[in-house]
């Protein structure tokens, strides 16, 4: 059913990408239907005891392959992904106009955005869930870049997919650490990972979740991401995408319940933006980037729950996981809907839409009020949860969560009171366009969905709690309370709403300066300083000159060589074979030399003869008759060669300059030396006696040859002998090529 | 192995070296057939030490011959670079007709890229 479902997503995202541009906007409707048939499955599945597994293995020694498990956890996400999705499309329908153009591509990559969340969220491989993390940061940048003619709409995608990605690199590093050493790449079958190599996979992989989910300092791609059309937004930046990283840390967590760094991290990461997300919130006046502060600040809150590890807290966490997805894309649609209907989203300016969008104005204040945990809703029964869990807590995690989850409890309701306010309270009416069902009715349906799930308390605990027993089985006995009794917990919510209803009262007008968005501009910085960093290596490395390229190779390879020179063992040289052939070899490199020295082109053509002859010499005293023939042949013709073709050139070298001539004695020097200390240290590890009087006995018995060399030659590697010919035939070519277009030229120009 | 073969495949290899990095193109093709040399000889050390022609006489008797297998390897290089020198000469001749010169050129396209402007996806200031 899994592929079947992929199957069909893919199927859709082919035919609108290559077919779509006829239907228009109608295109966005056709992308739903996939997902509304996920979200049916979903249904079935919510709540499941027994997982569904499906394993399609590719390469067997390697563990590579597509895995999937449809558990409790995957069955909650792929509700939210299908269903917020469907909603989604629909919106999308009513939110751009008719004449927009491109929406068959937009609904394709959503679509893929779509099918990318579900692998992720039903991966049981880590290959498998790699590919599908990596797919996600890739059409999110797509979707995000969608009005890619603006600059800084280019800018934004890019810096999303900057930190994604290279979460990313850091999930697959963690990954394969934690692979390593449970001898497994089954997600579900991995085992706790201790010591440094757990520390380590601890630091990656939250270091992936938090760039994923928007954790601060990551977090300042998410803000720019508000670039997106608003059902990106809704969906990638609120409902899904940024839960990957939460559901990461879910998965691995029990992996990691040795590791104090793990805890720590997490909290760091989560209590920071918990926070600091929510003054940030509380310092924007546009209308999706408070909701989009908002998002950085929930997930924090999500992170520190799951950091903590207890099951209350995994169970609170999953709670409030659910009923944020529903609220933030209740909120972001709303926001969208006005931002259609008036023109602008900044709370400064809109005013009076309380009366104007009665129903909107509604819906908004069921979502946030979930948003801030009032009852009759969702949101109030998870985050009842979460400050219960957090007050169960002992010693100096008591101390340090309970106080900054409520504080985050109290700023949560302080930036929706100033949202609500803002937009729909007191102030000069704004005109708004006609109302359209598509672009209002999703924002009013998901809103009634944190209504709903609150008053039908027992379906959502039905679909949230085997999701957390999944992750941690103790959660067991925990469940979402309509009414929690008169507890501590309690007390402090009613606290906690009391304080934050008056803050938020009290800033709804404050309009600070529009903050400067720094990180954003560091991590600009940044990535431009690395694309101007690489353009300057490119052009210091690819400069064009050829003997430098030579050289540099050259003195890489010999550099390389050196270190070999701890595996020479002296006892294998010897001074010479026969004295005579250090006499030759001498000769032959004092010809060299000269060769190289000669200034006319001629004398280099005769030193490189007499080097072929002694070099033919050596083969002599090394027992080689063949190998001197063939030598003295093959330089005879060379040397004609040689004198033939340049003999008519200007008969000296060009000067060249001293450095660089330095540089290249340095490049030489050391480059012989190297070939040297390869040669020796080859020679002090033997791998074996040469098999020669074998060799010998078969050359006369099966070869019948007694010259051994010409045996091998015509026997043994006959074929190579045959690819040889060859290769002087296409030589000869070349050359008759050459010097006949040279003959014509000539004549042209006679 | 004799250190008197392994320096000789080190000076040919440095000079080899030393000429291929230079400009001429004349140059570069002496310095490919010094280094074509130094493989030869190098091969021929990697073989083991010196010994009687492997060529079996009547009686039948191998031992004391040197290693037939690497001189046939030889063989193929020696020929192989043969063909090398000869082409590298007819492109020296070649470029001589063309520029006058035979010397080798930078790498346009390569100049090129290093003078690049902003590259299509900078941020604008």
């Amino acid at each position: 059913m899994i592929w079947l479902l992929l199957g069909l997503h893919l199927a859709v995202i082919g035919a609108l990408a290559t077919g779509g541009r006829p239907l228009g906007r109608f295109a966005l409707l056709a992308g739903a239907l996939p997902l509304a048939v996920t979200s049916v499955w979903a249904v079935v599945h919510a709540g499941t005891t027994s997982p569904l597994v499906v394993d399609q293995l590719w390469v067997e020694g390697l563990d590579l392959g597509f895995r999937f498990r449809m558990d409790a956890l995957a069955a909650l996400m792929t509700l939210l992904i299908s269903g917020i999705g469907t909603v989604v499309f629909v919106y999308a329908f009513g939110y751009f106009s008719p004449s927009a153009q491109g929406l068959q591509r937009f609904a394709a990559t959503l679509l893929a955005f779509s099918a990318s969340m579900l692998g992720l969220v039903w991966a049981d491989s880590i290959w498998t869930l790699f590919i599908f993390w990596e797919l996600t940061s890739v059409t999110s940048f797509l979707l995000v870049g969608h009005k890619h003619e603006d600059d800084s709409v280019q800018a934004a995608a890019r810096r999303a997919l900057m930190i994604t990605g290279g979460g990313g690199l850091a999930l697959l590093a963690g990954f394969l650490l934690l692979a390593d050493n449970s001898g497994t790449v089954v997600i579900s079958d991995l085992s706790v990972a201790g010591g440094s190599t757990g520390t380590l996979a601890a630091v990656l992989i939250m270091v992936a979740a938090a760039t994923k989910s928007a954790q601060i300092p990551f977090h300042v791609w998410l803000p720019g991401a508000m670039a997106a059309p608003t059902p990106v937004s809704a969906y990638l930046h609120s409902a899904t995408m940024v839960k990957a990283g939460v559901l990461l840390i879910a998965v691995t967590g029990p992996f990691f319940t040795e590791s104090e760094t793990w805890k720590w991290l997490g909290l760091t990461f989560g209590i920071t933006s918990m926070l600091w997300g929510a003054v940030g919130a509380l310092r924007h006046s546009d209308g999706k980037l408070i909701l989009a502060w908002g998002t950085i600040s929930q997930l924090g809150l999500l992170i520190t729950l799951l950091s903590l590890g207890s099951a209350k807290a995994t169970f609170a966490a999953i709670s409030l996981l659910f009923a944020h997805a529903l609220f933030k894309a209740a909120l972001f649609l709303v926001i969208g809907e006005i931002d259609v209907r008036t023109g602008t989203r900044d709370i400064t300016q809109l005013g009076g839409l309380y009366r104007t969008m009665p129903v909107t104005f509604a819906a908004a204040v069921a979502a946030g009020a979930s948003m801030a945990g009032i009852p009759p809703l969702l949101g109030f029964a998870a985050k009842e949860a979460a400050i219960e869990a957090v007050l169960g807590l002992e010693g100096l995690e008591l101390a340090i969560a309970a106080t900054t989850v409520i504080g985050g409890a109290v700023l949560t309701v302080a930036y929706t009171t100033r949202f609500l306010f803002g937009v729909f309270g007191p102030g000069p009416a704004v005109d708004i366009s006609p109302a359209k069902l598509t672009l209002a009715g999703p924002g009013w349906l998901l809103a009634a969905a944190s209504v709903v799930g609150f008053l039908a308390l027992g379906l959502a605990n039905d679909i949230v709690g085997p999701a957390a027993i999944e992750l941690d089985a103790d959660a067991a006995v925990y469940s979402l309370l309509r009414w929690p009794g008169l507890t501590a917990g309690l007390a402090v919510s009613v606290g906690v709403v009391i304080i934050g209803l008056g803050l938020g009262a009290r800033l709804r007008s404050f309009t600070p300066t529009t903050p400067i968005p720094r990180g954003a501009n560091l991590a600009d910085d940044f990535l431009d300083g690395v694309l101007e960093g690489a353009r300057r290596v490119t052009a210091r490395v690819q400069h064009g000159s050829l003997p430098v390229y030579v050289a540099t190779m050259a003195a890489t390879a010999a550099a390389a060589s050196l270190p070999f020179l701890a595996a020479l063992n002296a006892d294998v040289l010897i001074a010479w074979d026969r004295p005579l052939q250090a006499f030759v070899g001498a000769a032959v490199v004092l010809t060299a030399f000269a060769s190289a020295r000669v200034g006319s082109r001629l004398g280099a053509a005769v030193a490189l003869g007499a080097v072929g002859v002694g070099v033919s010499g050596l083969f002599v005293l090394h027992g080689a008759p063949d190998l001197l023939l063939t030598q003295l042949l093959v330089e005879t013709v060379v040397v004609v060669g040689f004198v033939i073709g340049l003999g008519h050139l200007s008969s000296n070298f060009p000067p060249v300059g001293t450095t660089w001539r330095s540089i290249r004695l340095g490049v030489a020097g050391l480059g012989g030396l190297g070939v040297m200390v390869a040669l020796a240290a080859s020679a002090s590890q033997p791998a074996g006696r040469p098999p020669i009087g074998e060799i010998a006995d078969q050359a006369v018995v099966t070869g019948g040859g007694q010259n051994v060399v010409n045996v091998i030659l015509t026997d043994i590697r006959g074929l190579d002998t045959l690819g040889e010919v060859v290769v002087i035939g296409t030589v000869a070519l070349g050359i008759l090529a050459l010097t006949r277009t040279q003959r014509e030229t000539g004549r042209n120009r006679r | 192995m004799s250190i008197a073969l392994i320096g000789t495949v080190g000076g040919l290899t440095a000079v080899g070296l030393y000429l291929i990095t230079a400009r001429s193109l004349s140059r570069i093709v002496l310095g490919f057939a010094l280094l074509g040399h130094a493989g030869v000889l190098s091969l021929l050390a990697a073989g083991g030490p010196a010994g009687k022609a492997p060529i079996i006489s009547s009686d039948g008797t191998t031992t004391g011959i040197a290693n037939p297998l690497t001189q046939a390897l030889a063989l193929t290089a020696i020929v192989i670079s043969f063909g090398l020198t000869l082409f590298l000469l007819a492109l020296a001749r070649r470029q001589e007709e063309l520029t006058a010169d035979d010397l080798v050129e930078d790498d346009l396209e390569d100049r090129r890229i290093a003078r690049l402007p902003d590259l299509p996806g900078d941020r604008k200031p």
